[in-house]
């Protein structure tokens, strides 16, 4: 079981995450990515969706996987930016390890 | 994979000491212009912007292979002392930087800004370097995801760049490109106006002289977000030199695993690895314009190399 913060989202437009509710889950991004790893970076933008806060700090190592090499946000149908948005949460995660 | 906060904590310390990565003075590994005529400054003229970033391969390369050794061992841990080697004397770790590299090495590299200065030249751009000028971007630490460090060292490098009085930059890598073009108005409020040193060069030359076509491996900045991809090929053409396409190139290109090297060299040897398969398969020695890419492709043990090393040998 997980919390949640319904705010999450709003929260972490201070960090330049203000895409994430475009989101519709189609998983073109995860498709794309060149790093083939469970369902990256669907499954991170969906934790942001339902405010898992939480969650996001558990898997936070993940997010440096990303190569922000731009093909998710280039073929996205919703254009919700998700290799910006992966940044936005290494910029959040940051600011939490430095600031708890 | 090392624990991202070590790294970060590491490099957001070098910058504040060093004002790049390393923690060494920049002084010692930016040294390719001293053998190059003098650059004379006139009014107008456009400041030649390396970020350092050529110039930082060898060094780059060095620090992979120790850390590609330590990753996954139970020595990966200590490296959250590391940010402590701020404590030690500066010239220390240079010294031991400069150790760990070779003279050829660092000559292949800074011999590639040598050559772009000579391709410049000769396409009449107006341009001027001075050392004290050119600065690291601070890219790492946007793309790592320390903000506040980026903000910080951008604000530094636009003050100084607007104390010499400086509108006009040519760079020469992607990376750097990316920051002053974008990001840099976005975080500073400033604005310069940034060319690539390949959209500037006039070159012409007879048909190749015979040689077989190039394959070009794209990187991400330069393909997608800059969408300069066109910039190289005109270049090829000028020179009469046949091109390949490979499989995902222009807008498409696949990324070569650079900017996993930090945080782990074992993700990265796999993304290369399937773009190296990629670049293999047009049976053509691959020509690049971005330093991360060129050394781990080098890495690879592929034939590869940098676009104005090939202009270079033509003109």
């Amino acid at each position: 079981m997980a919390l949640v913060n319904p705010n999450f989202a709003a929260e972490l437009e201070a960090f330049g995450v203000d895409t994430a509710l475009e989101c519709f889950n189609c998983g073109t991004c995860a498709a794309i990515c060149p790093l083939l790893y469970e369902h990256f970076p669907r499954k991170l933008i969906r934790y942001v969706q339902v405010g898992a806060e939480k969650k996001i700090m558990e898997n936070a190592q993940d997010l440096w996987r990303c190569l922000h090499c731009g093909l998710c946000t280039r073929t996205c149908p919703r254009q919700a930016n998700p290799g910006e948005l992966i940044l936005g949460l290494r910029r959040y995660v940051v600011a939490r390890w430095r600031r708890p | 994979m090392f624990n991202p906060r070590d790294i970060i904590d590491l490099i957001a310390a070098n910058v504040r000491q060093s004002r790049n990565p390393f923690g060494v003075p920049s002084t010692r590994f930016n040294t390719w212009w001293r053998k190059m005529p003098g650059f004379t400054r006139r009014p107008g003229e456009a400041l030649l912007f390396t970020g350092l970033m050529y110039q930082a391969i060898p060094y780059i390369e060095a620090t992979t292979r120790y850390l590609e050794r330590l990753e996954g061992s139970r020595w990966a841990d200590y490296l959250r002392w590391a940010r402590f080697s701020r404590y030690l004397p500066g010239s220390l770790p240079g010294r031991g930087l400069s150790f760990l590299t070779s003279r050829a090495e660092k000559q292949k590299f800074n011999g590639i800004l040598q050559t772009i200065c000579r391709l410049l030249t000769k396409s009449g751009v107006g341009f001027f370097y001075h050392p004290e000028m050119d600065f690291y971007s601070g890219i790492l630490l946007y793309d790592l995801g320390d903000q506040e460090g980026f903000e910080e060292h951008a604000r530094f490098v636009v003050r100084n760049l607007k104390l010499h009085g400086v509108h006009k930059i040519i760079t020469v890598d992607p990376h750097t490109t990316y920051a002053l073009k974008e990001l840099y108005p976005k975080y500073t409020g400033e604005t310069f106006e940034v060319q690539p040193y390949f959209t500037l060069l006039r070159l012409s030359a007879g048909g190749g002289n015979g040689q077989g076509p190039v394959a070009i491996h794209d990187p991400c900045f330069y393909g997608r977000y800059l969408q300069l991809s066109e910039g190289p090929r005109q270049v090829l053409r000028d020179l009469g030199l046949k091109y390949v396409e490979v499989r995902n190139s222009g807008e498409f290109t696949s990324c070569c695993g650079g900017p996993a090297e930090s945080v782990s060299p074992a993700l990265n040897r796999e993304i290369l690895d399937r773009r190296v398969a990629e670049l293999k398969a047009s049976g053509a020695p691959v020509v690049t314009l971005c330093p991360i890419c060129l050394a781990n492709l080098l890495k690879a043990g592929l034939a590869v190399e940098d676009l104005a090393s090939l202009a270079g040998r033509y003109c």
